[in-house]
């Protein structure tokens, strides 16, 4: 009761130094208190707030397997913690990582009141997951004002690290801005100069925001915009949006649907006989869209974070550590919540401590290769990864199988999928502060 | 008998005269500012540090957190005047997120745009709401029954719809809105961050340290929104106690024999829509003042189950009591927010998405067993304590042995 008073007065006079010097009450501590800093005790609790229910409740489950996987390996080695110089076994810091686990339910409302608790009453050090972009800002935001670490899963809308961009938040996937720099220049090799598109969009940011960059980025190489088309989110029947696409004048159609629309809307497009006018194009696939459109996507390009096919050392380490623990391949979001684990624990590690300005620092403008995407740079300046996109294609159904239901076709490399820190969705980033600087 | 009472029940309490005041003054306002002003600013202490004390002892998170007596309040304050709708007027509505989502958003725009005063900002949320509520209502209340909670629901998902699409230039659509998104937050008359704690400010006005647990270390916020809580209260009683408040009980009960004696139904139903919306709107824009810096999302504030949890609010905690919508939203939220994250230890079982079926379980228990609620079984328990301390039984028999009544009070 008494060192809490003591903690406050302090507190409230702005004499955050001292506060450190008592709150850390075992002296370890060279930096004040700040978040859920310093971490009590021999174990370090670490956040993962996923869909569990919900329309993305398969995405989730495949992050919190990655997660699960990746507090095994920092505890007991394995996988990346065995390849990379920074990591070792033993947990992070020698402390034993433990985790609690929150539902999202794909709602940020709940990811929010999730989180609050994990920081709260659990002490979470770090926060990471989430599917869907709304999700991961409004868990940001609150990290933000927590002084907690979060480092984003599954999102891909350009307010992540563009408009609505933390200091404590960090995404390492690619965004719609990116999609639409990487997709253009294939699409416009494989299917010719001077080509009418037709984009079909998920009427909400997300699909907002893709519809300009694929706008953007088509235009600038002389293809032309016949119509953007907008469908309410949670459309279950596509069919008399596909009757509306002019045929005769479209030569290509983009459908900017994630989940269960895209798994709606691209057998809508087959049914509709569009394929037989046009091309169809996904800008960005997901498992749940692949798997359900599986009889559908044979030859439809589109973007991915990562696919395990992908050829390298830290891909085929995590994919086969992934495999052996669940018997299936790994999904992008699985990849994008072990890499996340990983780069944070890897940061704490570099910065031997867990005082958040600090893990922050060092995973600024820090460039890696190590998390099987190729080489990438999270940058200063926006906290997003300057990374290669991956491009990818819908495999016939007869050479389908149940793990490989796209194949890599093209790799967009990093220079020309990233853009400069005052252009694209990083203009409009400010980060806000690390929490450190009134010390 | 009344001399029996008193040697009788003397050994038991020290004064039974008092309980009997109590008795006859529950119905002053005095007593019901007083009441609610008490229990308000216990709330965060009961929830936070009382609840806590088993985080530790068996090791299951309980207690709740800072920012959800906050929460609890916007959603209960909105649960309070729904019940002068659908308690005492008898519409059952279910387009009430239309108002609160509206009054949200109205008051997180205008703490960006305008000035980031949150009583200015919860003013807004007021206003927007009663002047959506007005054509809302008078479009709804020309139809009744099963039409009236269609139409209102289609309202409020017409408005759902707007704010997570087409109208995300305005309100940011999926990714949220971030009320009082200004350097330092929410800051009443320029001067005091709402975010600061009582002890905090204490201790820059006067210098000494205020000595406060967990939960009474209440925020500036909070403290604004148990104020606002109170006169929402006595509102709501005032309007019930009134002439005009009979009137509406009086539709709510035979619509037609209200008609026969010259009173002019649809506009006093249009009238407790309105006065409804007036307490949405606070309640939206307290919400919107909880979420300083983080976000506001139609998710949570616009959508048809909005509406819903409202409804479920103000029936568990009981139709037609004052105080009944409040304690149905603490448990509701509490439900939703704390009991949701708990792992039971030794089997290591999370609850999760379970909570829904808790919730369900516990409306469908508290309807089957107390038709009035959780506020009618605590007040029927309140009654029998009267009954039996008290010098002049509700029942006029005289008071029974205390064995008989703790019978009694088992069984139910």
């Amino acid at each position: 009761m008494e060192r809490r008073d003591v903690l406050k007065g302090a507190g409230a006079a702005g004499i955050a130094g001292l506060a450190g010097c008592i709150g850390g009450g075992g002296g370890s501590s060279e930096y004040p208190e700040l978040g859920n800093y310093p971490v009590e005790g021999d174990e370090v609790t670490l956040g993962f707030n996923v869909p569990q229910s919900g329309a993305y409740a398969s995405e989730g489950n495949d992050e919190l397997r990655a997660y699960n996987l990746a507090v095994e390996h920092l505890n007991n080695g394995g996988g990346w913690v065995d390849m990379w110089d920074d990591l070792s076994s033993g947990g992070i810091l020698d402390k034993t990582v433990t985790s609690v686990s929150g539902d999202t339910a794909t709602d940020p409302a709940t990811a929010e009141e999730s989180a609050t608790q994990m920081i709260r009453s659990d002490g979470a050090i770090m926060i990471t997951g989430g599917v869907s972009s709304s999700v991961a800002i409004s868990q940001q935001k609150l990290c933000q004002q927590e002084r907690v670490q979060f480092m984003s899963c599954l999102t891909h809308s350009n307010a992540t690290q563009g408009a609505d961009c933390v200091r404590y938040g960090f995404r390492e996937m690619h965004n719609a801005y990116m999609t639409g720099k990487a997709l253009a220049p294939i699409l416009v090799d494989q299917f010719g100069e001077d080509q009418n598109f037709y984009s079909m969009y998920a009427d909400y940011t997300w699909g907002t925001s893709n519809r300009d960059s694929m706008k953007e980025f088509l235009e600038e190489r002389g293809w032309n915009q016949v119509e953007a088309a907008p469908t309410p989110l949670g459309t279950s029947d596509f069919s008399p949006y596909m009757q509306d696409v002019p045929r005769e004048e479209t030569d290509v159609l983009l459908l900017i649907h994630f989940g269960a629309d895209a798994a709606n809307s691209i057998p809508a497009a087959f049914d509709a006989g569009l394929d037989d006018d046009m091309e169809i194009v996904v800008p960005l696939y997901d498992k749940i869209a692949a798997n359900a459109a599986s009889d559908n996507i044979d030859g439809v390009l589109g973007t991915v974070d990562w696919n395990w096919q992908v050829d390298n050392e830290y891909s085929n380490a995590f994919t086969e550590a992934y495999r052996e623990a669940e018997g299936t391949a790994p999904s992008y979001a699985a990849r994008l919540a072990y890499s996340a684990t990983m780069r944070y624990a890897a940061a704490v590690e570099r910065a031997e401590t867990f005082y958040p300005p600090e893990v922050i620092r060092e995973m600024e403008d820090q460039t890696y290769s190590n998390t099987g995407i190729g080489e990438a740079e999270a940058r200063a300046c926006d906290h997003q990864s300057m990374r290669d996109v991956y491009v990818v294609e819908g495999l016939p159904v007869e050479e389908q199988t149940d793990d490989a239901l796209l194949s890599v076709v093209g790799t967009t490399d990093r220079d020309t999928a990233g853009y400069a820190c005052d252009a694209g969705p990083a203009a409009n980033c400010e980060l806000g502060t690390y929490g450190d600087e009134d010390n | 008998m009344s001399d029996d009472a008193r040697t009788d029940g003397g050994t038991a309490t020290a004064d039974p005269n008092l309980v009997d005041r109590l008795v006859a003054a529950k119905h002053s306002e005095r007593f019901v500012a007083v009441v609610s002003l008490v229990g308000l600013l216990a709330m965060p202490f009961l929830l936070i540090d009382v609840l806590g004390v088993f985080d530790d002892l068996i090791g299951v998170g309980l207690g709740g957190f800072v920012g959800l007596p906050t929460l609890i309040l916007a959603f209960g304050i909105v649960a309070v005047g729904y019940n002068l709708l659908l308690g005492y007027t008898g519409l059952l509505s279910f387009g009430h997120a239309a108002l609160f989502g509206a009054a949200a958003y109205a008051a997180g725009i205008f703490s960006n745009e305008v000035v980031a005063s949150p009583v200015l900002a919860i003013l807004v949320g007021v206003v927007a709401a009663t002047l959506l509520a007005w054509p809302i209502g008078f479009l709804s209340i020309r139809r009744s029954g099963v039409y009236f909670a269609v139409l209102t629901l289609t309202f409020g998902q017409m408005l759902y719809f707007y704010a997570f699409g087409p109208g995300a230039w305005l309100t940011n659509g999926d990714d949220g809105y971030t009320p009082f998104a200004v350097p330092g937050g929410a800051e009443i008359a320029g001067a005091v961050p709402t975010s600061d704690s009582l002890s905090d400010l204490f201790f820059d006005l006067t210098g000494l340290t205020l000595t406060l647990t967990d939960g009474l270390d209440v925020t500036v916020g909070y403290v604004l929104t148990a104020l606002i809580g109170v006169a929402a209260i006595v509102t709501a009683h005032r309007i019930i106690k009134s002439p005009y408040g009979l009137i509406l009980k009086a539709i709510g009960q035979n619509e037609q024999r209200v008609a026969f004696i010259g009173m002019d139904v649809f506009r006093y139903k249009l009238m407790a829509f309105v006065l409804s919306g007036v307490f949405a709107g606070a309640g939206g824009g307290i919400y919107a003042l909880s979420k300083a810096g983080l976000t506001v999302h139609p998710n949570a504030t616009l959508y048809w189950i909005v509406s819903g949890d409202f409804v479920i609010m103000t029936a568990l905690g009981g139709v037609g009591s004052l105080a009944g919508p409040l304690l149905g939203a603490v448990v509701f939220e509490y439900i939703a927010l704390v009991v949701q994250g708990i792992t039971i230890p030794i089997i290591d079982f999370q609850i999760g998405s379970l909570w829904r079926l808790l919730l369900g379980l516990a409306f469908v228990l508290v309807v089957a067993f107390f038709p009035d609620g959780i506020y009618g079984a605590l007040s029927s328990l309140g009654e029998r304590i009267a009954e039996r301390f008290g010098t002049e039984s509700p029942t006029g028999d005289g008071p029974r042995p205390v064995e008989d009544v703790e019978e009694t009070g088992g069984d139910d």
